[in-house]
């Protein structure tokens, strides 16, 4: 049992970090070698791919979780969701004031700041349980 | 809701990670289910009394605030 947590965890780790390879070469594809139209589509849609192979492995992660992991990765996400909708609700009434600049709002940083929310979260609620 | 976890662990002279193991939770779990942070679902706390070879009354009592 303990010996197919530790492949599960293993597994969401190297399910992460190709998703973020992919999103980020996706990324710099698109900003470095302009493409066309039909194929920066098809070059922005590569990550989703590997985002849902990721998503799948947490999600076996999760169930393996004993119910105290589940607590905690469930108020790292109620902390996540609601930074995000600040952020969200923040940002749209300052795009009506001031013109935000793209390239330092975009939708591109949502990913960042999002995956930042929830480790956030992860750390506040691992404390609150003694986790750590 | 307080506790004796600790005090049954220390009869049986196990560690928290003992305790886990026997369970079926993470050592982390233990510690804070021990510290009172979090309160267990009735089926883990039926567990451990079974592993303890007690009841989960004598594991779990309701303290002032609960009532």
């Amino acid at each position: 049992m303990e010996k197919s947590k530790k492949a599960n965890s293993k597994r969401v780790i190297v399910t992460g970090v190709l998703w973020v390879i992919t999103y980020t070469l996706s990324l710099l594809a698109i900003k470095k070698l302009s493409p066309g139209a039909t194929t920066g589509v098809l070059i922005s849609f590569l990550p989703v791919i590997t985002f849902a192979v990721f998503i799948y492995s947490m999600i076996k992660e999760a169930a393996a979780m004993d119910e105290v992991q589940v607590r905690i990765h469930l108020e790292a996400t109620v902390i996540a969701f609601s930074l995000g909708l600040l952020m969200l609700m923040t940002l749209g009434l300052l795009d009506l004031v001031v013109s935000l600049n793209k390239e330092d709002w975009g939708y591109r940083h949502l990913v960042t700041w999002f995956t930042m929310f929830y480790f956030t979260g992860l750390y506040i609620s691992k404390r609150k349980y003694n986790a750590q | 809701m307080k506790n004796t976890i600790k005090v049954e662990r220390a009869k049986k002279n196990w560690t928290q990670e003992t305790l886990a193991e026997k369970i079926g939770v993470s050592r982390q779990s233990v510690n804070s289910i021990e510290t009172g942070k979090f309160i267990p679902s009735t089926v883990l706390a039926l567990k451990m009394a079974e592993v303890f070879g007690t009841t989960v009354e004598i594991i779990f009592q309701l303290d002032e605030l609960d009532r």
